[in-house]
Parts: C-alpha cells; sequence; structure tokens
C-alpha cells in the first residue's frame, strides 16, 4: 500500500493496543501537531485508525492570582492585621485595620467581603473583630493558588468556583485527540506501508524528465494569507485625474495646458479681478523673485486696463482701483488654471504651451468650444489636514452662442451624475469674473450629506470681450482633491497629494475607475 | 467672505416681523445667499456671503433686503436730506498719499445699546472690505455735540467753488452729485457754517487723547505705543504729515488709525459727525452712502456737509466743492432679450419689471427696437458695474432654483494634448516596470532640493540648475520650485523608512528654474524619476528598469560616465537619449543615504520627459 509520506510516519508511530495522543505521535513522527491531525484524520477516514476525542480542563493563574500568590490575599492580610491590632480580643477601627494591612483602592473591598465569607470575623459600626478561631495560615484559596501553580489539580469545585468567580483563576477546555490503530490499519502495517514520493514544487527537471507524474504535490494551506506582492501603481490623484479626463473627453472637452508660474496679467488682470483685491495682496499671492515677463501681447493689455478702468459696453463701469501695467507683467504662481481658460479663449494658447510664454499674434476662437484642465494651481498658505499649497483644480469651460444658466446647469448636473453625485444644487454666489455665478452642492453617493462641489458661472463681458469673445462662455472650477476625498474617504489630504505621503494609504488604496 | 452678526430681534423690529422665529429668518437669508454659520456668544446669530453686496454688511441692510424680498418694500428708495450747516475744508498740508474725504451729519437718532453695536460693526466690515483694511477708506463716527465749528473765513471759499472738469466724477454722478456751488460761495454753502479741517500734521507737531488711552499722545505716540496704532501704523509710517482732522479746539481725529476720546460715540449720542478720509473719492463716498442707510433705517436725518478742497490740496480735487452725502441713483439700460437668454426662459415685460421692483431696483421700459428697460439703481448697490449684474438680480429675485437644467445641444470634438497623453503612456509604463508612482509637491526648499543632495545651486549637473523662489512662504519648507525630482523621492524613502521594503518609486512630475530666455523667466519642464531602496539595490538592476521603460519608445539609450555628487563616483552616468544628455542615473551616495537616515542602498535616475517624445 502506498500512502502519503506523513500518513505512513503517524501509521508507524500509532499503535493497536493503546491510544496515543497526537502531540505524542508528533513527537516521534516528527512532524507538526496540525500535520499529524490532518494525516490522522484522512487514516480515520480511510478506516486504518480509530481517532478518540476527550476534553481536558485547563486552569491557570490570571495576572491578579500569580499576584496574591507571590504575596498574600487581600483578606488574610487584613486578618492578620487586625489580629495584630488586638481584633481578637476587642474590636478595632476599621479605618486603622486597613491602613495597617497597606490595603488601597478596590483591594478595600475585596478584603472586606471575602473576610466576612470566610468568616475571619465580622465587622460593624467600623470596628473589626477578628475570630481568634480562624486559621489564615491554612487558607483553601491561598492553598489552592499555590497548587494551580505548581501543575496540580485541585479537587474542590467549590474552592475553584470561588476563584474563578474572583477572576484570580481562569479555566478553560480544550480537545485532547488520540490515535489507535484498528485491525485494518494494523493488517496493512504487516502488509507493508510505502510513503508516496511527494514533491514541493514543480521544478523544470521534472517536467522534462517526465518525473511530475509519479509525485504527489505536498498539500499548500491554500487558504493562509501569503506575503503580499509589492506592485507598481498609479498615484491615486492621478487615478481620480486620469478618471476625470476619461469624462470630460467624453463630453467633448478638449484639454489646455500653460505655463505654472505666469504673469499676474493671465492669473488675474484678465479676470477683472481689480488689482487692489484682497487676493492679490502681498501674502496671498505666490510671487516669484524673478523679472517681470519680457511680453504681453500689446493689445491685449490695452483692452483690459480700459475694462478695469471704464468698464465694458455702454453701461459698464471700470473699477475704482489702481491699475498698473507694472503689477499686471510680475510673475507669480498662478493661484487657480483659469489663467489657461484666458490664454485660451485669447486665441494666444497655442505658442504659449509647455511653459515658454512667447505672446503669438491673437488668434481666434469660434464658438463653439469646450476645454477643460485638471492641473496644478498654487495658493500661499500654511498646510493642515484640509488645505495644502499646491492643489489640482478641475477647470472647465463651454463656448457658445445665447448660452444660459440653464445650459449651465445641464452640463453640470451630467458631469456630477457621471461621479455618482446627484441633486446637484446651484446656490447664487459672487466671482469678480462671472456674473450669475454659482456655487455648487451636491448630495455625497455614500453618506448623503449636501457637501459643496464646485464654483460656476457665466463669464463677465468685461473678462470675455478684451479678449475678443463675441458670444457666451459658461466655466466651472473645482478641487480635484475634493473629489478624491469623496472617493476615497481620506480624511486627510496630506495623504492624498504630495512629498508628506504615506506609503502604505497610497499602496492600502482601493483603485479609481 | 464677510460674516455679518446679527441680533434676531434686531432684525424683528427693524422687518416689523415680530413673528418670525430665528430659524425662519436662518431660511429667508438663506435665500438671498446668507449662510447661517453659528451663534456668538451674545446670541447674535453670524451669517457668512460672498463680498458683493456690502450694504448687508449691517442688520439694517440685511432687514431692508428681506423686506424687499418680503414684497413689504419694492422699488428704489433714497433717505432725504437736509441742507448743509457744517462743512469739511481740506487744507494744501493734506498728505499726498491720502487726498480725499467726505462726510455727513446724521440729526436725531436714538442710538441704543443695539444701534450702536451695529454702527460699530458696520464700521468695522466696510474698513475690512471695501476700505481694504482701512488703507483705501477709513471711517471715523463722531458725537457732533463735542465738535466745536470754527467759523471759517469768507474769503478761504471765495472763487474757487467752482468744479470745472468733472471726467473723474464717479459713476452715476450727475447733477446733484456733485453740485458746484456758486461762485462766492454764498448760495449753495452756508459760509460762516461750523467747519472742521483736514491737514496734514507733522508726526510729534500735535497731542491728543486717542481712544482707549489715559493720556495725551503725538500721532508718532500712537504710532509707536498704541495698540490700535501698532496696528495700522503700516498705512501711514512712510507719509511725510500724517492725516488729521481738527476742528475749534484743535486736533480731534487721526485717520485712518484712531480717533480723539472727546468727541467718542455713546448711547447718549443725538448727532453725529460721519467723515471718511480714503485714497479715492468714490470709495469713501459710496462707504459713506452704506452708512447713511444704515442711519437712516434707525430713524436718523441725514444733513450734508460742504467739502472744500483747497486750489493747494493734494490729489485730483483741488479746488472742488462737493456736497456730501451722494445719494444718487444710477440708471442702466438692460435689454429684455439679454435676460431671456441669460435665465433661457420667456418673460413678460411687466414680470420682468415685478423682479426689479423686488431687487430694490426701479425700471421703466424703454420701447424701441429693442425691447429694454432704464433701471435705477440706488447709491448703496456698489456691486452693480454693468447690466448683466441687473440680470442676475432679476435671475435671483425669479428664483434660479426654478429654472429647469438642459444639457446644451453643442457638437465639439473632446481629447487630450499630447503631452499628457505621453505623461500616462510613461506612467504606465513605470508602473508595469513595478514603480509605485508618486505626485509630490513642486515646492521645495534649498535644503530638501540642494544641500541634502550634495548638490550646490548653479553647479553644473542635473538639479544644479538655480530655482525660482517664492518672494514671502510661510513656511521654510518651501521657499522654491524644485528643480529637480529626485530630492522628492528620496524624501518620500526618509519618511517611510518604517514601511515595507523594497520600496520602487517613480514620478513623472513638473520641475522648473530660473532661465533669462523665457518670458515668465522661469523654465518648466517635466521630468521623468525613478529610485528603487532595497537590501541589493544596484547600479545594474535600476539600469535594468531604465532599459526597460526607453525601449517602450521609439529611442536609443547610451549611459556613459560621469560625475555627480548626489551620486557614488564611478556607479553614476549621464543618461543620453537619441544622442543628447537628458538626465543622470546611478547608486545614490551614501552621505546622502545616512543622512535621511536609510538603511538601505539606494538606485535612481532622472531625466527629462521630452527626451521620450518623438
Amino acid at each position: 500500500m502506498r500512502l502519503p509520506e506523513r500518513q505512513v510516519a503517524v501509521l508507524h508511530a500509532a499503535s493497536a493496543t493503546e491510544a496515543e495522543p497526537i502531540p505524542a505521535i508528533a513527537d516521534e513522527a516528527g512532524l507538526k501537531e496540525e500535520a499529524v491531525t490532518t494525516a490522522a484524520f484522512e487514516l480515520a477516514e480511510a478506516g486504518l485508525v480509530e481517532i478518540q476525542e476527550r476534553t481536558e480542563e485547563d486552569v491557570r493563574l490570571t495576572d491578579e492570582g500569580r499576584d496574591y500568590l507571590a504575596g498574600e490575599l487581600p483578606e488574610v492580610r487584613f486578618y492578620r492585621a487586625a489580629v495584630h491590632a488586638g481584633a481578637d480580643e476587642s474590636p478595632a477601627p476599621m479605618g486603622q485595620v486597613i491602613g495597617a494591612a497597606g490595603l488601597e483602592g478596590p483591594q478595600v473591598d475585596i478584603a472586606l467581603s471575602n473576610f466576612a465569607r470566610k468568616g475571619y470575623g465580622k465587622i460593624e459600626s467600623g470596628n473589626v473583630a477578628a475570630d481568634p478561631e480562624s486559621d489564615s495560615d491554612s487558607d483553601p484559596e491561598a492553598a489552592a493558588l499555590e497548587a494551580i501553580d505548581a501543575g496540580e489539580s485541585v479537587a474542590d469545585e467549590a474552592v475553584l468556583g470561588h476563584l474563578e468567580r474572583r477572576g484570580l483563576v481562569a479555566r478553560e477546555e480544550h480537545t485532547i485527540r488520540s490515535v489507535t490503530l484498528t485491525d485494518d490499519g494494523v493488517d496493512a502495517l504487516m502488509e507493508g506501508v510505502e510513503a508516496t514520493e511527494t514533491a514541493d514544487q514543480l521544478t523544470p527537471e521534472m517536467l522534462t524528465s517526465g518525473e511530475w507524474a509519479d509525485v504527489e504535490f505536498t498539500e499548500y494551506n491554500v487558504e493562509a494569507d501569503a506575503a503580499e506582492t509589492g506592485a507598481g501603481k498609479v498615484h491615486v490623484l492621478r487615478q481620480t485625474s486620469e478618471r476625470v479626463k476619461d469624462v470630460l473627453v467624453g463630453m467633448g472637452f478638449q484639454e489646455m495646458q500653460g505655463p505654472h508660474a505666469d504673469a499676474d496679467f493671465w492669473i488675474n488682470d484678465c479676470l477683472f479681478m481689480p488689482q487692489d483685491h484682497p487676493a492679490r495682496t502681498h501674502w496671498d499671492r505666490f510671487a516669484l523673485d524673478v523679472d517681470p515677463v519680457d511680453e504681453l501681447p500689446e493689445e491685449l493689455v490695452e483692452a483690459v486696463e480700459n475694462a478695469h478702468r471704464e468698464g465694458v459696453g455702454d453701461d459698464g463701469d471700470g473699477y475704482h482701483s489702481p491699475w498698473d501695467e507694472g503689477f499686471a507683467r510680475e510673475v507669480a504662481l498662478r493661484g487657480h488654471t483659469t489663467s489657461l481658460s484666458m490664454r485660451y479663449l485669447s486665441g494666444m494658447a497655442e505658442a504659449l504651451s509647455d511653459g515658454d510664454g512667447q505672446a503669438s499674434e491673437s488668434g481666434s476662437v469660434e464658438p463653439p468650444q469646450r476645454y477643460f484642465s485638471v492641473e496644478k494651481a498654487y495658493r500661499n498658505d500654511t498646510i493642515d489636514a484640509t488645505h495644502l499649497l499646491e492643489f489640482f483644480q478641475i477647470e472647465g469651460w463651454v463656448m457658445a452662442e445665447n448660452l444660459s444658466v440653464r445650459d449651465l446647469m445641464g452640463t453640470f448636473e451630467e458631469f456630477y451624475r457621471q461621479f455618482g453625485i446627484t441633486d446637484v444644487q446651484f446656490k447664487p454666489h459672487y466671482n469678480p469674473y462671472t456674473e450669475p455665478s454659482f456655487e455648487l452642492f451636491g448630495r455625497h453617493p455614500e453618506t448623503d450629506e449636501l457637501i459643496e462641489i464646485g464654483n460656476s458661472g457665466l463669464f463677465r463681458e468685461e473678462v470675455l470681450r478684451p479678449l475678443g469673445v463675441e458670444c457666451d462662455v459658461m466655466a466651472w472650477g473645482l478641487a480635484l482633491e475634493r473629489l478624491a476625498m469623496l472617493y476615497t474617504g481620506a480624511d486627510d489630504i496630506r495623504d492624498l497629494h504630495g512629498t508628506l505621503a504615506d506609503l502604505e494609504f497610497l499602496r492600502n488604496t482601493e483603485v479609481i475607475y | 467672505m464677510p460674516v455679518v452678526d446679527i441680533d434676531p430681534d434686531e432684525l424683528r423690529t427693524l422687518t416689523g416681523h415680530d413673528e418670525k422665529d430665528d430659524d425662519a429668518f436662518k431660511q429667508d437669508l438663506f435665500g438671498l445667499g446668507l449662510e447661517f454659520e453659528g451663534e456668538t456668544e451674545e446670541g447674535e446669530l453670524q451669517f457668512e456671503f460672498a463680498p458683493d453686496r456690502l450694504d448687508r454688511l449691517s442688520v439694517e441692510g440685511v432687514a431692508r433686503s428681506l423686506r424687499y424680498q418680503y414684497g413689504e418694500d419694492t422699488g428704489v428708495y433714497v433717505p432725504d436730506t437736509n441742507d448743509p450747516d457744517w462743512t469739511i475744508q481740506v487744507d494744501a498740508s493734506v498728505p499726498n498719499e491720502r487726498p480725499y474725504v467726505t462726510g455727513a451729519v446724521v440729526r436725531g437718532i436714538d442710538l441704543d445699546e443695539a444701534a450702536l453695536d451695529s454702527l460699530i460693526q458696520l464700521q468695522e466690515k466696510l474698513h475690512a472690505t471695501m476700505g481694504r483694511q482701512r488703507a483705501k477708506g477709513a471711517i471715523g463716527i463722531h458725537d457732533l455735540v463735542m465738535l466745536k465749528g470754527e467759523r471759517i473765513d469768507e474769503r478761504d471759499l471765495a472763487g474757487d467753488t467752482s468744479d470745472p472738469t468733472d471726467d473723474l466724477t464717479p459713476v452715476g454722478g450727475e447733477d446733484g452729485a456733485h453740485r458746484a456751488g456758486a461762485p462766492g460761495g454764498d448760495e449753495a454753502t452756508d459760509v460762516g457754517g461750523p467747519t472742521i479741517t483736514y491737514r496734514g500734521v507733522e508726526p510729534e507737531e500735535d497731542t491728543f487723547v486717542p481712544l482707549d488711552a489715559d493720556k495725551a499722545m503725538t500721532p508718532a505716540d500712537v504710532l509707536a505705543e498704541h495698540p490700535t496704532g501698532e496696528t495700522y501704523a503700516d498705512i501711514v509710517s512712510e507719509y511725510e504729515r500724517y492725516p488729521a482732522i481738527y476742528d475749534e479746539l484743535g486736533l480731534f481725529s487721526f485717520p485712518p488709525v484712531i480717533n480723539g476720546q472727546r468727541t467718542e460715540l455713546s448711547t447718549g449720542s443725538r448727532n453725529l459727525f460721519v467723515e471718511m478720509t480714503g485714497t479715492n473719492q468714490w470709495t469713501i463716498d459710496r462707504m459713506l452712502a452704506i452708512i447713511c442707510y444704515a442711519l437712516d433705517a434707525r430713524g436718523g436725518s441725514i444733513e450734508e456737509v460742504d467739502v472744500v478742497y483747497e486750489p493747494e490740496a493734494p490729489g485730483e480735487r483741488d479746488s472742488d466743492h462737493l456736497i456730501r452725502p451722494e445719494l444718487d441713483v444710477r440708471r442702466k439700460t438692460v435689454r429684455h432679450e439679454r435676460i431671456e437668454s441669460t435665465l433661457g426662459i420667456d418673460l413678460e415685460m411687466e414680470e420682468v419689471q415685478e423682479l426689479f421692483a423686488r431687487s430694490g431696483l426701479g425700471s421703466s421700459a424703454k420701447l424701441g427696437e429693442e425691447t429694454a428697460y432704464e433701471v435705477e439703481i440706488p447709491p448703496y448697490r456698489v456691486d452693480v458695474l454693468h447690466p448683466v449684474d441687473l440680470v442676475d438680480d432679476v435671475g435671483r429675485a425669479y428664483g434660479f432654483d426654478d429654472l429647469e437644467p438642459k444639457y446644451p445641444v453643442i457638437g465639439t470634438i473632446g481629447g487630450r494634448h499630447e503631452r499628457s497623453r505621453l505623461e500616462r503612456a510613461t506612467r504606465t509604463a513605470l508602473v508595469g516596470l513595478g514603480f509605485e508612482d508618486l505626485l509630490n509637491f513642486h515646492l521645495s526648499s534649498p535644503a530638501e532640493n540642494y544641500e541634502r543632495m550634495n548638490v550646490e545651486e548653479g553647479s553644473d549637473v542635473l538639479g544644479g540648475e538655480p530655482a525660482v523662489n517664492v518672494t514671502s512662504s510661510y513656511s521654510e519648507d518651501y521657499t522654491q520650485l524644485r528643480t529637480w525630482a529626485l530630492p522628492s523621492l528620496m524624501h518620500v524613502l526618509e519618511n517611510n523608512t518604517h514601511r515595507r521594503y523594497p520600496q520602487e518609486l517613480s514620478e513623472v512630475g513638473f520641475v522648473a528654474n530660473r532661465d533669462e530666455t523665457v518670458n515668465t523667466n522661469v523654465a518648466e519642464h517635466r521630468t521623468v524619476a525613478g529610485a528603487i531602496a532595497r537590501t541589493n539595490a544596484t547600479y545594474e538592476e535600476i539600469k535594468g528598469r531604465l532599459q526597460a521603460l526607453v525601449s517602450e519608445f521609439d529611442v536609443t539609450l547610451s549611459t556613459p560616465a560621469t560625475d555627480h555628487p548626489s551620486f557614488i563616483d564611478g556607479r553614476v552616468a549621464d543618461v543620453v537619449i537619441d544622442g543628447e544628455s537628458v538626465g543622470v542615473i546611478g547608486e545614490l551616495h551614501p552621505e546622502v543615504l545616512v543622512a535621511r537616515d536609510l538603511e538601505v542602498p539606494v538606485a535612481a535616475f532622472e531625466f527629462r520627459l521630452d527626451a521620450l517624445a518623438n
């Protein structure tokens, strides 16, 4: 008879006359207990052995029980202190005895209740009377603790019960299995049992030699966790960005690109942001220590300055704020990617891409158009769990004749629907560069909370006319991190973006699709 | 965004809606765009709103808006004004940097605690917004009883009360806004009426007792010692002379810093003198209009003030004679078609006029080739620059919520630009090679970008390019744009020494350096960086990855030996793609590793993304 190696070992180690416990067999066969148990059940299935089971109780000391073993039970200490204080003759004040016994905190209650239970004495009106007949040296519970510690069994179930209730011992049951050879098992051994050849791994040699046909492969624990493979993975925020780009391309949007460090002209002046707007002050701008831009498109600068000073149209007013071309030429990190929209709307985007910043001749952009970008913008601030100095802005705009607020609502509802965000609400808002303007709110796909999901509006004529745009343009913006936080449930933005990342977070985040 | 604190009892009184509870107001105000933020310790409700409707910076303005919303007020309201008694004379000594002043007198007001609080709040909020932290416009409100007007000499006014040029008249500055006094100054002005003077003083020239002080101080003392003085010192510290306002008794206000104690407002004040100084006449006149509307709502009667600029006064108003406050209604024409196309709905003319009226605007239809409306805009509406702002008012009054969204039927072709696609392809290839894609900050510091990499700024190695710095940064960790990405990967390795190894990281990202040949003086590039940190990270292994990456693109790679201070000598090479040196590859120098507490070797490469494009 041919049997797997470990079954053979178990057969050899088992006896027909005596039930052999599994640990003993494991010892003899040089196998793990789990392996022996598995093999024994396989042999039992084949009728070659029988398995007997019995349960055994394991009693062990708890930490508290071990503490009292080293010292004394609190009630014993209390009794001895009471006797010492003469309470075996006349009652002594309880407080004094407690102090003398050195009992503190919960031990006081433990001592008092067990003192009374064991008949060491009585406590009345705050005085302790000790029973002179009691023998604290032969406290049965103390003796039982010592016995358990020595590995002996405690026969007195009542004592054991008390100790268990006091939390001084823990009792656990476990199953002991023993194996006995059956007659068939004995016969098999008599006839001779050989081990099947087993292999741990399939090797190239086995495949070429044909040896694979004669071997049995050792079984794996196929349920166990394996050491995890370190996998390459696209950054979670990039995945979110890819998803957004997919949606927007699908909706007919073309992607924009352009300089991160740009003239304030493109970042703010074109957006009809007055030069003394609080967002353009020293501390809020991300000004850079380079010289102002060499070139700006002259005609456009004149048109933008005029819009700031005089307004646009017969009934338009300008700002009563200073306007200085020098400031417009200063270079800063863009505070929003709307600078890209300005460049594209002006028709001067193509030559300006990839950071070379050269102004080219004005092209013209004819409606209809849809453009987007998912690019970084910068904010001069301090870093915390919800703010970074750098974030990705989703920026998009649609150019067409006669766009209405209803078109804007329809477009953005559709966009957010792609991300499971429904019930989009449009709260009237104010931006210097759009009118009407709306803050966008929507329902979180999981928590159902109403959350802010973007800012939108129709560009003002003061923005569009200087750029040479005669039709309507609606636009919106949203932080990509905000969308990503909704998706990943991340509550610290620093995990989602940047050099402070925790690799474990990045490795364990679900993919976004 | 501005926050306004509103006492709900005040709101009940001012709107005449005693029956409304706080929640009802919260809901009504949300409709106006004022979002409930919380309560103050005194139980006032706080609302946040966008900074366009600055007339809503106090409970009086909010109540007015609500009454329009409820339909209880309609159309334009302008308070009546009485003829001037007081004069503000603008002296030639006024600092050039702050030439303008305006003012009004308000009589018969009952300033209880709540009204006084509200006035102070409005003043502070206007300072913070239109006033640009008092730099552009600052408000002083005085108890008129405490002012003693010097009788002005008639000949000071003679001959300079005309206003020949009207070019710089603020928006809507039509007749009456800017009334010129008759020559001789004896008709429109009460010559001989009480006068205060706006002038300049030397920093140590004079003294007064400022608010919250117990002694007389010079303006210079105020800037140096007084807490409010310290806060606003920056505005005037460079001035040669400081702005000052005098009455017959002497100096009583040091705008824009602090008023004197003598004229301090109290709940007993019945008659007020409001003055504002600033760098722009229009701005302070508009701030004044908002204050006057609030005081009118409190039952005060507005009295005009003559503002007389002396011939030698600085700024563009010299010799001007203005009657203030300017509470003129402006007019703009709005086309009916524009309203319909912006809202995307058809409207009847009566409906539109009704919506204007409910927005606190007046309108009269202009029937011509094209239906339009002449819309009257009250002087507190500082936000209206263009007819589109009035279209927005119509939309809000109609209820944007009631508009049905529709998807515009516009055909356009979508697509990504080439670099975007190249970045994606490169990232995909790197991830396929087992790298974890990172997305690091573009902002870094000299310590990270250069020093900890053993690279000197300006040296001729990858990463050594001179950096572009942020001029005023909040954190010393983020003061410049990184010139290369490898330091960012090293930083991530440093932060994650407690995480599982191997750590194989890559990034396709942005770097920049100073470059005067570029229009912005900033050259921007995309870079490809990869690093492997493991017990057996070697040059050979990272080179294998680089080869595998580059072989996915139609380019040829070679790696001639080079020197680079971040890497071990003899184990570093130039990355040469199609004959051009575009990067570096090697084993990181132990010094660089130890400085970051790394206990495993690191091999890495970095090169320019555009080298992979063809």
